[in-house]
């Protein structure tokens, strides 16, 4: 009984402690969170808190990536499916029969899960690039099933019906209540990948990516920890899908399920930083604005696809100089003393 | 028996790289395993460990049979190990490589960190506990792979060459390391080597094989004495003039 206190008491000092890292991190990150947090009050404009509520959204996606991606180095490019899942069963449920959505929400990650659980096994016997590929096969059979399903919506995709007032039951409402609706699920993964960076299965994990044969050595099962750590990513892409879907009230096999969605997803832990916690909103907070401001801007010019080309640039740039992405490299100039340590 | 090995075959398509091998070991021995480059020693160790499945034959472990058992099962069932080639986490700090291994038994990270951190000073690396595994020399990482090992407390600890590549002070240190660690800890270890000069004097008994079988049991100095081990090592020619 005292143990299993002690443990409780443990699991939540490591979800809220930040004591171990440097203190100018915990300083940015505060500083950051009082930004977020009084955004729409300081920015009036629409398309700003458009643009903001989309970097929390990705921000959140990459977190999850960077469980399987980052500290499980198993580059995955079908996480779209799970945003799917976890948006056609909120979405559906409430057309449908008015599910409140707080109830589909643990049902598009009962789904993701349990479909991830049945493809893992053999995915995970595939390793490096041919893991990639398969999680992208897979991800583009869903979207196919889902084009051509009728029951789904098929092409046409899903209407969620508007209600008329603010409503908890079907969270629909105006943009500063999305704005701290995905601020919440946000901060909630945030503090899950705290503690999840500390546990016991985190080093696991890391060091299934960094040696497998050592990992077993030590008594690592290592594909029960790869297919665990993809499970959760896939729980937590169903409920980035779910609030997709009630913010978005419309959604489609290829808005939802796309191989883009896939991509963006992994570069955002990528470019950012992927297998440490900073990377994934490092690297939403660098591509979302990117996507959304330069793309507006150089297509209303008639320049399009320039945005892309810019976008491929920065990833070439990253995939070739730092892997680690733009963490890394601010780890590295720590290292040789340009930043201040903590 | 402590650890028995049975008549043990791993074919690999046509390559026969362990030939019906077949000893035991007590508990708290310490036994080299020599041979020839080829003979089949590390392929042994393989099986032993779960890294590969045998043919045919059996290997026990405490009076259970293990054979076939999957690498990390057979890390939980005590047997420790370290690798010919060195396989560090390298990501990872020298601490949480041995982290890792102390999780094997224990779920509390600070309890694995107090393990992990007497476990170095146990092996002299106290001093390197923050660096990563990659920035430090040869003889250092050889090592931490002996400090992951002994992380998940095994009753039998295997090493794979842990002594090649070290010069001869490092190799008297590391014998020094391992007697000590033997002693304290009432472990059982079965080694192998290329360097003769660290496996005669540290093995209590020797197995020797070549092509795949065991051609020699013995003391050190039986062992060395014995015209098939000569042969083995040097050729007929040696053998006969002798």
């Amino acid at each position: 009984m005292v143990g299993k206190m002690k443990a409780v008491v443990g699991i939540l000092k490591d979800t809220f402690s930040f004591n171990d890292l440097p203190l100018s991190e915990r300083i940015a990150f505060a500083a950051f969170l009082v930004f977020v947090f009084f955004f729409p009050w300081i920015v009036h404009a629409s398309y700003p808190r458009v643009v903001m509520i989309r970097f929390l959204l990705f921000a959140m996606y990459g977190l999850g990536w960077n469980l399987i991606g980052g500290y499980g180095g198993q580059v995955d490019l079908g996480q779209a499916k799970n945003v799917g899942f976890g948006a056609f069963a909120t979405a559906l449920m409430i057309t449908w029969w008015g599910v409140p959505f707080w109830i589909t929400v643990p049902v598009g990650i009962i789904v993701a899960v349990a479909e991830s659980f049945a493809v893992a096994y053999p995915m995970f016997r595939l390793r490096g690039h041919y893991f990639a590929i398969a999680t992208l096969c897979v991800a583009l059979v869903w979207q196919k099933l889902f084009l051509f399903w009728d029951w789904t919506g098929g092409a046409r995709g899903v209407e969620i019906p508007i209600k008329s007032a603010p409503n908890f039951t079907y969270m629909q409402f105006g943009t500063i209540g999305y704005h701290y609706f995905i601020f919440a699920l946000f901060m909630a993964e945030f503090l899950f990948m705290n503690w999840f960076r500390k546990s016991k299965m985190s080093y696991e994990l890391q060091a299934v990516r960094d040696n497998e044969a050592a990992a077993a050595s030590l008594g690592i099962n290592v594909t029960w920890t790869k297919v665990k750590t993809y499970l959760i990513t896939a729980a937590m892409g169903a409920v980035g899908g779910s609030f997709y879907a009630v913010y978005h009230l419309y959604i489609d096999p290829r808005c939802v399920m796309q191989l883009d969605l896939s991509i963006l997803i992994a570069m955002t832990a990528m470019v950012g930083g992927a297998g440490s916690i900073w990377g994934p909103i490092l690297g939403a907070a660098i591509l979302i604005p990117l996507d959304m401001y330069l793309g507006a801007l150089l297509g209303g010019k008639g320049f399009y696809g320039i945005d892309f080309i810019i976008y491929a640039l920065i990833i070439m740039v990253i995939a070739a100089r730092e892997p680690r992405g733009i963490w890394g490299i601010i780890e590295r100039a720590r290292r040789r003393g340009y930043v201040l340590r903590g | 028996m402590f650890l028995e090995v049975k008549n043990l075959y791993k074919e690999f398509g046509g390559v026969v790289a362990n030939a019906g091998i077949s000893f035991g070991l007590e508990k708290g021995e310490i036994v080299g395993l020599i041979g020839p480059n080829g003979a089949g020693k590390t392929t042994l160790f393989n099986c032993i460990a779960g890294y590969y499945k045998p043919t045919s034959g059996k290997v026990l472990f405490k009076d259970k049979d293990i054979t076939g058992w999957p690498a990390h099962r057979t890390a939980r069932a005590g047997i420790g190990r370290t690798f010919q080639i060195i396989r560090m986490m390298e990501r990872l700090t020298v601490e949480e490589n041995v982290m890792v291994g102390a999780f094997c038994r224990i779920n509390d990270r600070e309890a694995a960190r107090r393990d992990a951190q007497e476990i170095l000073e146990l092996v002299n690396l106290e001093e390197e506990a923050n660096a990563h595994p990659t920035e430090l020399p040869i003889a250092t990482q050889k090592r931490i792979e002996l400090a992951r090992a002994l992380a998940i407390e095994p009753e039998l600890l295997t090493l794979d060459e842990i002594a090649s590549g070290l010069n001869p002070l490092e190799t008297i240190q590391i014998i020094d390391t391992l007697r000590g660690i033997h002693k304290e800890k009432n472990l059982t270890l079965l080694l192998t080597e290329h360097v003769m000069e660290f496996i005669m004097r540290i093995s209590e008994r020797i197995i020797v094989m070549a092509a795949g079988r065991k051609i020699a049991e013995g003391s050190p100095e039986e062992v060395a004495r014995k015209e098939e081990v000569i042969k083995a090592y040097l050729g007929e020619k040696y053998a006969k003039g002798k």
